[in-house]
């Protein structure tokens, strides 16, 4: 009898133990490039998912930027040590795309016996990532560029505050009257160049490269070197020349000298708002990016960074990783993510509470972002934005164009022709690795 | 006065006024890091020490986890540095005290590798990392190092110093060679020992690019990637006070180390440069 | 080479090597090798597809304006390294080499230098030197009447803080060679030079510094070790290569077409180029020496 008990008891344990076993939860690992304060919001939405759902476990590392993060995943490929998901900024989406090493996010759904709606995310975002109306990664951290501005210096230079400049001729004429007060020493910065740059393209709905954009295939050679390119350059390298336009440097450090009002204006991300805000002493205003008058309109183009499904994870891992895509675009926790980060929500219905509960009425400054985007073209190639293989490589060969036309070495037309030579070796370059 | 006394006293204010201004980044570095954020970006900016220290230590701590970073640079120079004596110390022995094929070979080898620094074989090496799956761990970090070209010249160079009699003696006495190694050559070679230990702990310490590739985790890096981190944050600007609290940290163990074992880092040095 | 002290051990010199010789075949010559054979190719990051192209890669590099503007920039850096760096800590190590009190304290309170990583020292100078708020340009400010230095566009001058920093860095350590060189120079050849009648510049330049052309050479050859490969992390942290390629060493070119270009092939043909250049360096500093000790003797 006792013999029997004692049976029955062990097993009941080793049936319960192996239960907890069971059930210990799938772990998804998530590499990003978040840093600073957005990092702080992303680890309480993955806690927020780890609490909600106890089957999974989503343990996220911070793996540098974003240059970084990439250089890791390639190196982890070969001995598949690398991790679920991975955070790759925008201009990595071509060799994403072509790296034979992710699942797209649109058959993730099929895989696992589900149906799911893409049209509940916002549309311009989604346009960015998607291969033929498919989306292959999952937006997650997306902002466009703006201009931002300080409201105090320009009530001290005698201009309206309320009137921001809206064309670069007005950005010209601004700029001399700030010159002439005497207020600033040079009255506006921008961030990534290369990217203004292409938002300059963008907006006027002018393409960047051939084949679409590299969207209906990969890209031969850029088209930019035409007289609207030229005149971006001129334009720039005028404001450079009479000192309404200082050159911050290849990333972000435009930002110290507008939060230390050095400067009147900046040409930024959006996800920078919520950093200005907080280090500014003075009012912000922001406004869209400023327009050539007399072209056409286009759209400003996303930036910043989606999510990549790692290819051959087992089911468990793939429920895991799609249950965390649909979190991370659930209404609410995409409210948490812009209102802590300044991204945009990614969700549609976000969107629409956002504007509902009146969340851009106290500070105009966060819609101004919002209404670029949604008023703008989202069915050209152009407004699109553009895909290319050696994005990396070839932006920094426009910086060092936009540089040498600033410094002088090379006229405007000179020194964008000699970056178009450059960026099209490296598109040919491409094209014979990948090219069928 | 003697002119003499007047070219010490006129050495002497040379000699001050270089001690300060080679210090002087170092005192920059360490009264920024007991500054606030904002005053830290006060302009003009101002030297005077202020009280935050420790909360900017505790702000390097919890951004990047100092402690593990510490800990891990530590465990990686103390070990590589020891590993590379050994080995060193072995390999010398053989070179010097024996005779077999291959010997001027496998030595001018040894001898050609100091031209094969990091970069130039970075990713292929990188690759076999991978290939072993050590990536992240601290074979990657430690094991690539462990062949060390200074440490071989070094104590060769001792050994071909050391008068014949005594190996020859103690093979008279019948002692194997590892024993005469480890009982006679050895314990004379500690000055040189003591000298290798500083530079390659210091070389250790210092190392950026390859833990920059090879670590991926916040728990294997080194420090010398944490105070990048910290620089590399931001969309704001630098927080100067933070990154100079745990660059302050980060100081101090090699500056330890030299200043330790400084005696017998000179000697052994000058025991290198006399011929 | 020594004679044979223990006739008898045939297997144990190459016990005692062997694990030195491991790590060498595994993880230098065995990846340099490899490094060689992958400069003849192109390839995908992710591996999908690999094509030879012979000596594409360095045909490229070498009509490539840009690469071309890493190698002046490399001579040059290195050049301010080793000449300022090398003069400097010469002079302060004839300095230290008097019979003065207090020079033990001296002596460590100038060659602690060495301990600070490139890393390091480039954070400090890079704070130390951050255009709007930091220290020194707002003294330059003060001194020039309102110049505003500011190296983020500024290409020369980002050079020159860059070399500074690296200098200023190993002033420790060729500071501590000199000396033990100079101690090396025997009293009386330099008492004797004084009784002829020569003075102290003369007798330098005549007896001490032909005396030190060993610690020079070796002095040489590490400074550029270190200017070449050792800056790494210096330029990371304080420019990225920039503004522009301003400051884009070799080394920091090789890294950024390796690891964020995900151009393997370059990269490869790269770190080839590198190695013969420092070896082909090497080799003629070690004939000059070698002349120049001959003479001497």
């Amino acid at each position: 009898m006792k013999l029997r008990k004692n049976f029955l008891i062990l097993t009941l344990c080793l049936l319960l133990s192996t239960g907890t076993v069971l059930a210990q939860p799938v772990t998804i690992t998530f590499w990003h490039a978040m840093s600073g304060s957005r990092l702080g919001v992303l680890e309480s939405i993955i806690e927020g998912f780890n609490a909600t759902h106890p089957d999974f476990e989503v343990k996220p590392l911070f793996t540098g930027t974003y240059a970084e993060t990439l250089t890791k995943y390639v190196a982890a490929y070969p001995s598949k040590t690398g991790p679920s998901i991975v955070q790759v900024y925008e201009v990595g989406t071509q060799t994403m795309i072509d790296s034979d090493a992710i699942t797209p996010v649109y058959q993730i759904p099929g895989m696992l016996g589900e149906t799911w709606d893409w049209a509940q995310y916002v549309i311009p975002i989604t346009n960015y990532y998607s291969v033929d109306g498919n989306l292959w990664s999952m937006p997650f951290n997306s902002s466009t560029a703006m201009l931002y501005y300080n409201k105090d210096l320009f009530e001290a230079a005698g201009l309206d505050p309320n009137k921001p400049p809206t064309t670069w001729k007005e950005m010209e004429e601004y700029g001399e009257k700030f010159l002439a007060s005497g207020v600033v020493d040079h009255v506006y910065s921008t961030g990534w160049p290369d990217w203004i740059f292409e938002q300059a393209l963008a907006i006027h709905d002018h393409l960047y490269a051939d084949n679409d954009n590299g969207r209906s295939g990969l890209a031969k050679k850029v088209v930019f070197n035409d007289d609207f390119g030229y005149m971006i350059f001129e334009t720039w390298t005028r404001l450079h020349d009479k000192g309404i336009y200082i050159f911050g440097g290849a990333e972000y450090s435009a930002n110290t000298a507008f939060n230390s009002g050095q400067i009147a204006m900046l040409i930024q991300s959006t996800s920078s708002l919520a950093g200005i805000i907080k280090a500014a002493e003075f009012k912000v205003g922001t406004s869209f990016y400023p327009r050539f008058e007399g072209y056409p309109v286009g759209n400003s183009i996303i930036g910043g960074g989606s999510l990549w499904v790692t290819k051959g994870q087992s089911e468990e891992e793939l429920r895991g990783v799609w249950e965390f895509l649909k979190y991370l675009g659930q209404k609410d926790i995409a409210i948490q993510w812009h209102k802590g980060t300044g991204y945009f929500p990614v969700s549609g219905a976000a969107l629409k509470t956002l504007l509902d509960e009146g969340w851009f009425s106290e500070d105009q400054a966060y819609l101004t972002a919002f209404l670029q985007i949604l008023s703008g073209k989202r069915d050209t190639p152009a407004s699109t934005g553009v895909r290319l293989g050696p994005f990396v490589a070839m932006r920094e060969d426009l910086v060092s164009g936009l540089e040498k036309a600033l410094a002088g070495e090379l006229s405007p037309k000179d020194a964008l022709n000699e970056a178009v030579e450059k960026m099209n070796l490296k598109l040919k370059d491409y094209l014979e690795l990948y090219g069928k | 006065m003697t002119r003499k006394t007047r070219q010490e006293i006129f050495i002497h204010a040379i000699l001050i006024i270089l001690v300060i201004i080679l210090a002087f980044p170092v005192f920059f570095a360490l009264v920024t890091s007991t500054l606030s954020l904002q005053e830290s970006y006060q302009y003009p900016p101002k030297l005077i020490p202020g009280d935050q220290f420790t909360n900017n230590l505790k702000e390097a701590w919890e951004r990047i986890n100092i402690g593990r970073l510490f800990f891990n640079s530590t465990l990686i120079s103390t070990v590589v540095a020891i590993v590379k004596t050994i080995l060193a110390l072995l390999a010398a022995f053989a070179y010097t005290h024996f005779k077999f094929r291959g010997q001027g070979l496998l030595f001018s080898l040894c001898m050609i590798t100091q031209m094969l620094p990091l970069p130039v074989r970075i990713i292929p090496t990188y690759q076999l990392m991978a290939t072993f799956n050590w990536i992240n761990s601290y074979y990657a970090l430690m094991v690539p190092f462990f062949a060390s070209t200074t440490g071989l010249l070094l104590f060769r160079q001792f050994y071909m110093t050391v008068p014949a009699d005594l190996p020859d003696a103690a093979r008279v006495d019948g002692a194997s060679p590892m024993r005469y190694f480890l009982q006679i050559l050895v314990p004379i070679s500690r000055t040189n020992i003591a000298a290798l230990f500083v530079i390659e702990f210091i070389f250790m310490w210092s190392q950026y690019l390859w833990p920059l590739i090879v670590t991926t985790t916040g728990e294997m890096r080194v420090i010398q990637i944490g105070i990048k981190m910290l620089l590399s944050s931001e969309q704001i600007a630098p927080e100067w006070n933070v990154i100079m609290a745990a660059t302050v940290i980060a100081m101090l163990p090699p500056l330890v180390v030299l200043l330790v074992l400084r005696k017998s880092f000179v000697q052994g040095i000058a025991m290198q440069t006399t011929k | 080479m020594y004679e044979d002290k223990f006739p008898g051990h045939k297997f144990l010199p190459y016990l005692l090597i062997a694990p030195s010789i491991a790590v060498i075949f595994i993880f230098l010559i065995g990846p340099f090798g490899q490094s060689i054979y992958e400069s003849f190719f192109v390839s995908t990051p992710f591996g999908t597809n690999t094509i030879y192209v012979g000596l594409r890669n360095y045909i490229r590099l070498f009509s490539s304006p840009d690469y071309l503007n890493s190698v002046a920039i490399t001579f040059k850096f290195a050049a301010f390294v080793i000449i300022i760096g090398l003069s400097f800590s010469l002079a302060i190590a004839q300095l230290l080499n008097q019979k003065i009190r207090g020079m033990g304290f001296y002596q460590v309170a100038l060659i602690w230098t060495y301990a600070i990583s490139p890393t390091i020292a480039g954070v400090i100078w890079a704070s130390m030197f951050a255009p709007a708020t930091g220290l020194i340009p707002y003294i330059i400010s003060i001194l020039s009447g309102g110049y505003k230095m500011n190296w983020m566009i500024n290409g020369q001058l980002a050079l020159l803080i860059v070399s500074a920093a690296a200098t200023w860095k190993m002033l420790g350590y060729n500071i501590i060679f000199f000396l033990a060189g100079l101690q090396n120079v025997p009293d009386e050849f330099l008492e004797a030079a004084q009784i002829d009648g020569a003075g102290p510049w003369k007798a330098f330049w005549r007896i001490t510094f032909p005396m030190l052309s060993p610690t020079t050479s070796f002095l040489l050859f590490v400074n550029m070790l270190y200017a070449f490969f050792q800056v790494f992390g210096l330029i990371d942290i304080m420019t990225h290569g920039g503004p522009g390629n301003a400051t884009e060493l070799l080394v920091y070119k090789l890294y950024r077409d390796g690891f964020i270009h995900l151009n393997t092939g370059s990269a490869s043909a790269q770190s080839f180029i590198i190695f013969f250049v420092i070896s082909a360096v090497a080799i003629i500093q070690l004939r000059i020496v070698t002349r120049k000790a001959i003479y001497f003797r």
